[in-house]
């Protein structure tokens, strides 16, 4: 039989369908690693907007205990404290996710990562839950 | 640009710098510890929590807390920016602009740690 | 056996259509009514639109058992290969190419930017204990062979949300071949192909979505090979630093 030769190829120039950065947020049609994905990007993101406003607010201290007190009064009001209940869910989910993400991600355990995210997103609830009644409960 | 074209501006592989993401587990760590540490203090150590101005310049007057925040502060400024690198580089830029949008990043990160600490000085002088 | 009159339905496909000189920025939809059965996939559906409704509807397909990889797409939006993707139910289906990759024409993609990924690893997958010199193949043809899970679909790489927004990944796929060499070497040196994947573009760019084993028909899990991957690097990298600039 008489062998044939490859043809050289020719680059395609069309572009690709992407979904871009707004695809990163689309749960449509995810599972459980592409939710974790999502849920850790935001609440990260989420983070870093707060540490800086937290660093923005700790310079009260510098003008004495008026104006840090009067901003104290302001965090114990309900709307706030509904604000501190999402930074503790963050907070959870990006710590106990994060926790899958190092030990999945070093190749430690890569059959085990929906349970760990299981594991983490279940803890995260019992803990915030805990923690919710406790910011309004006054303590 | 074609993906074939996007692709051929791809850097070289095999990179010899520390992948971010070993930075990001090793950080992530150190904070597990740290941010505990650091939520015990905020609500756990004095009985309404450390919120008044009074309770809160106590607490920072201890050598060991500044210690602790600062070394939560420089902790936390690195994985947060590192993470938001790592988001930003998911857009798919060339290798120029990370490079430049990783030395922004030093700056915005050192600039932050910086300012914490001067705010740290700042709350105790004026206490 | 196959679906009797009284099994059919009628359902609405709309597929995305793409020709030579369209705007590069958009995809138009085209509609057909098809009548459905129970047993009806995918591709059956595509074949029947294209021998009755529209004979320029173009779409790769060859074994029609999920073993060739050739009729990646994606079903209301979520990856699989078409010969084997029931018809949903409801009244609409959504039909496009893989995502991430380059459309040539309406379903079908560029795949050979794919395989250039394949190439960067150095096309591990071929083993000479597993070729037949015996054989009489087309020129260029011999090296092309496989004998993997990994039926090079591109499902992963169009699943992949890092792929959706940065065409500079590796993707899934060439980093799980780049895996089975090293996990399995059969003679081969695994160090430049472990070099070249320890890289940010390349294993350390997945952020863990798990969106291509999950959507992978062939078994093949590259997450977890990704991860895999990652802990040799990381090993490997230990074992330099300790050793005080060893050569690996």
């Amino acid at each position: 039989m008489a062998s044939t030769t490859v043809e050289p190829r020719r680059p395609s120039t069309a572009p690709a369908q992407r979904r871009g950065v707004v695809g990163w947020f689309d749960p449509r049609g995810r599972r459980l690693g592409g939710l974790a994905f999502i849920v850790n990007r935001l609440s990260g993101l989420g983070l870093v907007l707060y540490l800086y406003m937290h660093l923005m607010i700790l310079s009260l201290l510098v003008q004495g205990p008026g104006a840090w007190d009067t901003f104290v009064d302001i965090a114990l009001s309900p709307p706030v404290l509904v604000f501190d209940v999402v930074l503790l869910v963050g907070m959870l989910i990006h710590g106990l996710n994060g926790i899958r993400v190092g030990l999945v991600g070093l190749g430690l355990v890569a059959s085990r990562q929906k349970a760990l995210f299981i594991a983490a997103m279940v803890i995260s609830a019992f803990v915030a839950f805990v923690g919710a009644l406790r910011i309004f409960g006054g303590e | 640009m074609t993906t074939q074209q996007e692709a051929a501006e791809r850097p070289a592989a095999g990179s010899r710098a520390i992948p971010a993401f070993v930075g990001q587990v090793l950080s992530g760590v150190v904070l597990l510890v740290l941010l505990t540490l650091h939520m015990i203090a905020q609500h756990f150590i004095v009985p309404t929590g450390l919120r008044y101005y009074e309770d809160v310049i106590a607490w920072l007057r201890n050598p060991v807390v500044i210690a602790v925040e600062v070394t939560f502060l420089v902790f936390v400024t690195y994985h947060a920016i590192t993470g938001v690198r790592a988001v930003l580089f998911d857009f798919g830029f060339s290798e120029r602009t990370e490079r430049r949008l990783t030395a922004v990043f030093w700056v915005v990160g050192i600039g932050t740690v910086v300012y914490g600490v001067a705010l740290l000085a700042a709350i105790l002088n004026a206490a | 056996m196959t679906d009797t009159a009284t099994d059919l339905r009628t359902t609405r496909f709309v597929v995305a259509r793409r020709n030579e000189g369209d705007d590069p920025d958009e995809l138009r939809y085209d509609t057909f009514d098809v009548a459905v059965g129970p047993r009806t996939t995918i591709l059956d559906a595509l074949v029947a639109i294209r021998r009755e409704l529209d004979p320029t509807l173009s779409f790769r397909h060859s074994c029609f058992h999920a073993s060739c990889g050739t009729c990646g797409m994606r079903v209301n939006g979520r990856e699989g290969l078409a010969c084997v993707t029931p018809v949903p139910g409801g009244a609409e289906v959504t039909v496009e190419p893989l995502a991430n990759i380059p459309i040539v024409s309406d379903l079908v993609v560029d795949m050979n930017v794919f395989y250039d990924e394949f190439d960067e690893a150095g096309r591990p997958l071929v083993r000479a204990s597993e070729s037949i010199p015996a054989a009489d193949t087309a020129e260029g043809i011999a090296e092309l062979g496989r004998f993997e899970d990994c039926i090079e679909c591109g499902i992963c790489l169009s699943a992949c949300p890092v792929a959706g927004s940065d065409p500079r990944y590796v993707g899934p796929a060439a980093l799980a071949a780049a895996w089975r060499l090293i996990d399995e070497p059969r003679g081969a040196d695994p160090g430049p192909v472990l070099r070249l994947m320890d890289d940010e573009q390349a294993a350390w760019r997945c952020h863990l979505a798990w969106e291509c084993s999950e959507a992978c028909p062939s078994g093949v899990d590259p997450a977890a090979a990704i991860m895999r991957l990652r802990g040799a690097a990381a090993a490997a990298r230990a074992r330099r630093l300790f050793s005080f600039g060893g050569n690996r």
